[in-house]
């Protein structure tokens, strides 16, 4: 019993000292929920902007829109070659979501980041300058969200 | 005929010293968070960061800006990546994030270095995208992809100042 008294009190001690230096003064508690606030509205802005209609994948090297698919049918996909500032990006689109299957860069970073699938998500390529935005929400004709179809 | 060499005071080497060893570590932190696996694209936790706040509190606000420059500097040589659009990118984080944090420490009264180094994180990832946007990818949709991250920054920014507050209390309490 000792020994458990002891534990939480060391316990209560380190939420104590946690609290102490992560609670911040009134000025940064309203700089955080100014800051919050903002980034929840440009993010509800943005998903307005980008979520309407059916999904379609945009595919643009600089200013230049090379590519716009719609995402195909379940069993189909569509492969195309992107050629950037390095050399050419693979892109591979199916029902499932859209991704680089490779890439000339050095990081590899654009093709560790996986599928997307959602309007509003964007998977860029810095060094090769190739940019994938999916605008619009409904992939093959249905709607999902966290709740309801 | 010997001219001798003017010696610096005692405390003006101190500041040198602790000016180095804040530059020393805040590189040790950058090199680190590149080696670290990747929390995501376009994500760092920033923990380089907190070198800079506490140069800002012991050094002053020039000594905090010079840091961030030469932080991205000598961290990006020593990763291999100095000169290429990663370091463009990098130092245009790092000193909007310097110039954001100074800002904020001299005008917002009653702020502490945790509201500082979230303005400082705020900064620095808004930074990172109008520098891509601007040179390198020039699609406005790439913004698509900054409130996620931003909210990111917030809790970063936030741990990091709530780190460094801790780091200067237990050097003023060793004084």
């Amino acid at each position: 019993m000792v020994t458990l008294a002891s534990e939480n009190g060391s316990g209560q001690k380190l939420w104590c000292g946690l609290w102490r230096w992560l609670k911040g003064s009134w000025t940064d508690r309203t700089v955080l929920l100014i800051s919050l606030a903002g980034i929840l509205y440009a993010w509800q802005w943005i998903h307005a902007e980008a979520g309407a209609g059916p999904a379609m994948v945009e595919i643009y090297h600089d200013k230049v829109l090379l590519a716009r698919y719609p995402f195909p049918e379940p069993g189909k996909s569509i492969h195309f070659d992107a050629e950037g500032e390095l050399g050419i990006s693979g892109i591979l689109i199916d029902s499932e979501g859209v991704h680089f299957s490779s890439s000339p860069c050095r990081t590899q970073y654009c093709v560790l980041n996986g599928r997307h699938s959602k309007g509003g998500e964007v998977i860029a390529c810095v060094p090769n300058r190739i940019l994938i935005a999916i605008k619009g929400s409904h992939i093959n004709g249905s709607h999902y969200d966290a709740i309801v179809e | 005929m010997s001219r001798s060499i003017p010696r610096p005071s005692l405390p003006a080497l101190e500041q040198k010293a602790t000016w180095l060893s804040l530059l020393l570590l805040a590189v040790s932190l950058h090199v680190f968070e590149a080696a670290l696996p990747s929390l995501g694209p376009w994500f760092k936790p920033g923990l380089a960061n907190i070198a800079t706040l506490l140069a800002l509190v012991l050094l002053g606000p020039s000594a905090a800006a010079m840091l961030a420059v030469w932080r991205v500097i000598v961290g990006s040589f020593l990763i291999g990546t100095l000169l290429t659009p990663t370091f463009i990118i990098s130092l245009a984080g790092g000193v909007a994030a310097a110039i954001a944090m100074l800002a904020a420490w001299r005008l917002l009264p009653g702020i502490t270095l945790i509201g500082v180094s979230l303005i400082g994180a705020l900064a620095h990832m808004t930074a990172q995208f109008v520098t891509v946007e601007s040179l390198f990818i020039h699609q406005q949709a790439l913004y698509y992809l900054l409130p996620p991250l931003l909210l990111l920054s917030v809790v970063t920014g936030w741990i990091n100042g709530g780190l460094a507050a801790y780091i200067v209390s237990q050097l003023e309490e060793s004084d």
